[in-house]
């Protein structure tokens, strides 16, 4: 079971995990505190303990003082929850740490939006086209994602990845798969018409591209495609030369779309290799060519070994959790494996 | 009532002060646009600074002593401790040099807030360059084989490796300031004082010594601020877009250059230099330098235009190799080092199979010969085994048997008449940027070129106090140790390679 901490000034409380130093929850749920090493040498994450029990990792011998143990001064790279909540100031130890700053971790804000076209990639899955009104200018991340306000509530909220890239002002595409009954997929094809407006919020998340020169696996299933394309595309803005191998599963043919966009831009740029596969082809797929069976099956038959790989998922849990395992099992390091667990939410 | 930290600190930050006791012109024009204002990152000055740094320093000490009392420097793996001969002057021409360099940039550089930043960054490295001293005149009175501790900064001075160091540390005070901030605070600070002072000291704990971690744990616990100094710099020039072409190339030259002597330093030290593992440094390399500060530190800056280095994945092919290259030239050059080479066993054979697959038919042959070759009555060194001896980089310093010794990409040109040599692209890429940087320093071979190798290292002052018996030895045993006489016996002469 976790825990709970609080940071002072800000009155905020957050849930810390079962083995989770109070700085990574920090930041894990989008809130910002100062921090350099992480590892307890640099003092730059110090803060005072106020209330609640807890343990300090033997890693910062050097950055505390005996002074500093004394008034309750922590790391907050190496401190870990003993108890039910701890409660932690920062107001003396970042004294220049703005309540902006805390909260925009991810620079969440609200936005109105135009809906733009609305157009069906396969029986199921809709593109929607969004055009900010205001404010335009909308900072994110290829492979954050954004929520959208179900129309007529007031707090009702549904969370989709943006398929664009950044660098496009104004704009907001996303890949929605329809759930039958769904408050908002399912108004897509029906109450939600162009120049209707709605409210977003975001954008969220940690899933992106992470800076390095290993080639990279990307896995995505139904709507995962909307990050990966996010990302494929902001990979041509920024010039890519890393090898990128993009596995795509769907049951039939008739789950998959955008496949010939997607073999275009292989096309045009050598690092990215496309690999579309159905799991259950059908008797309309008699012509089909391309990989059959499980997508992880697929992975394992195209890259028997993923060392030195990072690998990018996202999709169905229980896609994302049999990837994991296989790139595991075949030589990725876990912490260079990122996913985006797509939970059905209409 | 007392006033509130941030006035304080506000207050701190107006004071500012002219000079006229030395040049009011920095020593180096800039290219770059510095904009008035930055961001101070040394808060921490303000309040505790000065007792935060007796006490760290106090703690070292502190621990010296009960090292001493506890006689850990004999418990402590030979091997180990061998390295440590040439890698504590190293480290302390770094910290020295880099005391210049932010005495450099706080003449240079008009911008008070960053100015005190450097001002206390100056303040650490002449403490860190103080413990380096006494952690060396520890091994040196402790230690049952001093020779080589004893000369330690003159020796390194003479050695490749010293060149090396001097190559890889003085553009921390020679160039643009904000370059020079960039290879001190962003490259080598941010990048690699993890591997260095993290990851070492703990081969060093691995390896029974306690003194090293005390004394680079105490120094790290600075480098996060100084790191700070660089994000602050960067931060400050990065937001003028004419500057960002310029970053980016300085970015791309340093991290090259550190590469190859960071990488190489690390790498050799951790696993030639070791009886005890804790990982394969090409995984801690992965880590903190592409995971840490490739992808968390230089992804905040990518917002501003600012790439990774362009040759990332070219390191990453060096860094599963080059170590095991340069480890097995130093042994082949052993009669000119003041530090003695274990050779290899097979529990380190078995090791580094495992952990870089392929490496016995590399370089187990090397070192079965360099073992075979160990004792004096042998009547044979390795180095005589050599088509010819490897030319050291012109800008890196490093030996030319990058990536693998078996298939160096050496580069051998003529420039402005004169014959030199580079290690890879990388180095030939910075070498064009300006020759001028480069080409005044001599080739460590051409000095004595057509010398006996005994009078070579009489010449380098590597003999012990018997006058005869040489520092340098292939071996870590009390017995058989090689003397000048041995050697003039070989009756080798050394040859510069670019003059054959």
């Amino acid at each position: 079971m976790g825990s709970a901490v609080t940071v002072l000034p800000f009155g905020e409380t957050l849930e810390v995990e079962p083995g989770e130093s109070v700085l990574k929850a920090i930041l894990r749920q989008g809130r910002f505190v100062k921090y350099g090493c992480k590892h307890g040498g640099c003092s730059t994450c110090r803060a005072k303990v106020v209330q609640g029990d807890y343990e300090l990792s033997d890693n910062t011998s050097f950055s505390l003082s005996d002074a500093d143990r004394t008034e309750g001064i922590v790391l907050l790279c190496s401190t870990f929850v003993d108890g039910d909540e701890l409660v932690v100031d920062v107001s003396r130890t970042m004294d220049d740490l703005s309540e902006d700053e805390y909260l925009a971790g991810q620079h969440v804000q609200e936005y109105v939006a135009t809906v733009g076209e609305i157009k069906a990639l396969t029986h199921d899955i809709r593109w929607l086209e969004l055009r900010l009104d205001d404010p335009v200018g909308f900072p994110f991340v290829a492979g954050q994602y954004v929520e959208v306000a179900v129309p007529g509530t007031a707090d009702r909220w549904r969370s989709f990845s943006m398929a664009n890239p950044p660098g496009e002002p104004g704009r907001v595409d996303l890949i929605i798969k329809v759930i039958p009954g769904g408050a908002f997929s399912a108004a897509l094809d029906g109450s939600v018409a162009r120049g209707d407006r709605l409210r977003l919020r975001g954008p969220f998340g940690q899933f992106g591209i992470r800076l390095s020169h290993r080639p990279m696996i990307m896995l995505a299933g139904g709507s995962g495609m909307a990050p990966v394309l996010a990302m494929l595309k902001d990979l041509v803005a920024t010039r890519n030369r890393r090898e990128v191998i993009f596995f795509y599963g769907a049951r039939a043919r008739r789950d998959l779309f955008l496949v010939d966009e997607l073999t275009d831009l292989a096309r045009d740029h050598n690092w990215l290799t496309f690999v579309p596969a159905l799991s259950e082809p059908g008797a309309a797929d008699g012509d089909w060519v391309g990989d059959t069976g499980l997508i992880t099956e697929v992975l394992t038959r195209h890259c028997p070994s993923t060392k030195g790989m990072e690998g990018y998922l996202c999709g169905p849990p229980p896609m994302i959790d049999a990837a994991i395992d296989v790139l595991k099992a075949t030589g990725c390091k876990e912490r260079h494996i990122y996913f985006d667990r797509f939970v059905p939410s209409g | 009532m007392a006033p509130k930290l941030e006035a304080v600190h506000a207050k701190g930050k107006r004071y500012d002060w002219g000079f006229d006791y030395a040049r009011p012109d920095p020593k180096f024009p800039t290219r770059y646009i510095i904009p008035p204002n930055g961001k101070d990152p040394f808060r921490i000055m303000m309040r505790g600074y000065a007792s935060m740094e007796t006490e760290k320093d106090n703690r070292v000490y502190g621990g010296l002593d009960s090292d001493v009392r506890y006689r850990n420097a004999n418990v402590a793996e030979p091997r180990f401790m061998e390295a440590m001969k040439f890698a504590v002057p190293a480290f302390t021409d770094a910290e020295y040099q880099a005391v210049t360099g932010a005495g450099f940039l706080v003449a240079s550089v008009k911008n008070q807030e960053m100015r005190q930043g450097f001002a206390a960054q100056m303040l650490d490295e002449v403490r860190h360059t103080q413990l380096e001293v006494g952690l060396r005149k520890y091994y040196l009175k402790n230690y049952h084989d001093p020779a080589g501790f004893d000369i330690g900064q003159i020796a390194l001075g003479n050695h490749p490796v010293g060149t090396l160091a001097r190559a890889s540390f003085q553009p921390f005070n020679t160039g643009d300031p904000i370059e020079v901030s960039m290879c001190l605070n962003v490259v080598l600070e941010t990048a690699y004082t993890n591997p260095l002072v993290v990851a070492l000291p703990q081969v060093a704990t691995v390896n029974g010594d306690h003194a090293m971690p005390t004394a680079f744990l105490s120094i790290q616990s600075d480098e996060s601020r100084h790191m700070a100094n660089g994000y602050g710099t960067l931060m400050c020039v990065v937001q003028e877009p004419d500057n960002v072409p310029f970053l980016q190339e300085s970015l791309e030259r340093h991290f090259w250059h550190q590469h190859m002597s960071m990488d190489t330093l690390v790498g050799v030290v951790s696993e030639y230099y070791a009886v005890n593992r804790p990982w394969a440094y090409k995984d801690v390399w992965e880590e903190w330098v592409v995971d840490d500060f490739v992808g968390s530190y230089m992804s905040r800056l990518s917002s501003f235009g600012l790439r990774p280095p362009d040759r990332l994945g070219e390191v990453a092919r060096f860094v599963e190799d080059m170590h095991h290259s340069v480890a097995i030239a130093l042994a082949a050059i052993w009669p000119l080092n003041f530090w003695r080479i274990d050779p290899m066993g097979p529990a380190d054979y078995e090791w580094f199979e495992n952990h870089y697959p392929g490496w016995t038919a590399r370089y187990g042959g090397l070192w079965d010969a360099y073992r075979a070759m160990s004792d004096p009555s042998s009547g044979r060194i390795l180095m005589q085994e050599l088509p010819a001896l490897p030319p050291f980089c012109q800008v890196c310093h490093v030996p030319c048997v990058m990536p693998r010794i078996d298939a160096p990409e050496t580069r051998i040109f003529d420039h402005e008449g004169k014959r030199y040599a580079v290690c890879s692209e990388g180095c030939q890429w910075i070498f064009n940027l300006n020759p001028k940087i480069y080409t005044g320093c001599a080739g460590w071979w051409e000095r004595f070129d057509g010398m006996d190798l005994a009078d070579v290292i009489l010449a380098l002052g590597y003999v012990r106090p018997d006058g005869k018996t040489l520092m340098g030895q292939p071996h870590l045993n009390a017995e058989r140790m090689w003397t000048i006489d041995d050697i003039r016996r070989l009756n080798y002469e050394v040859k510069d390679p670019l003059r054959m």
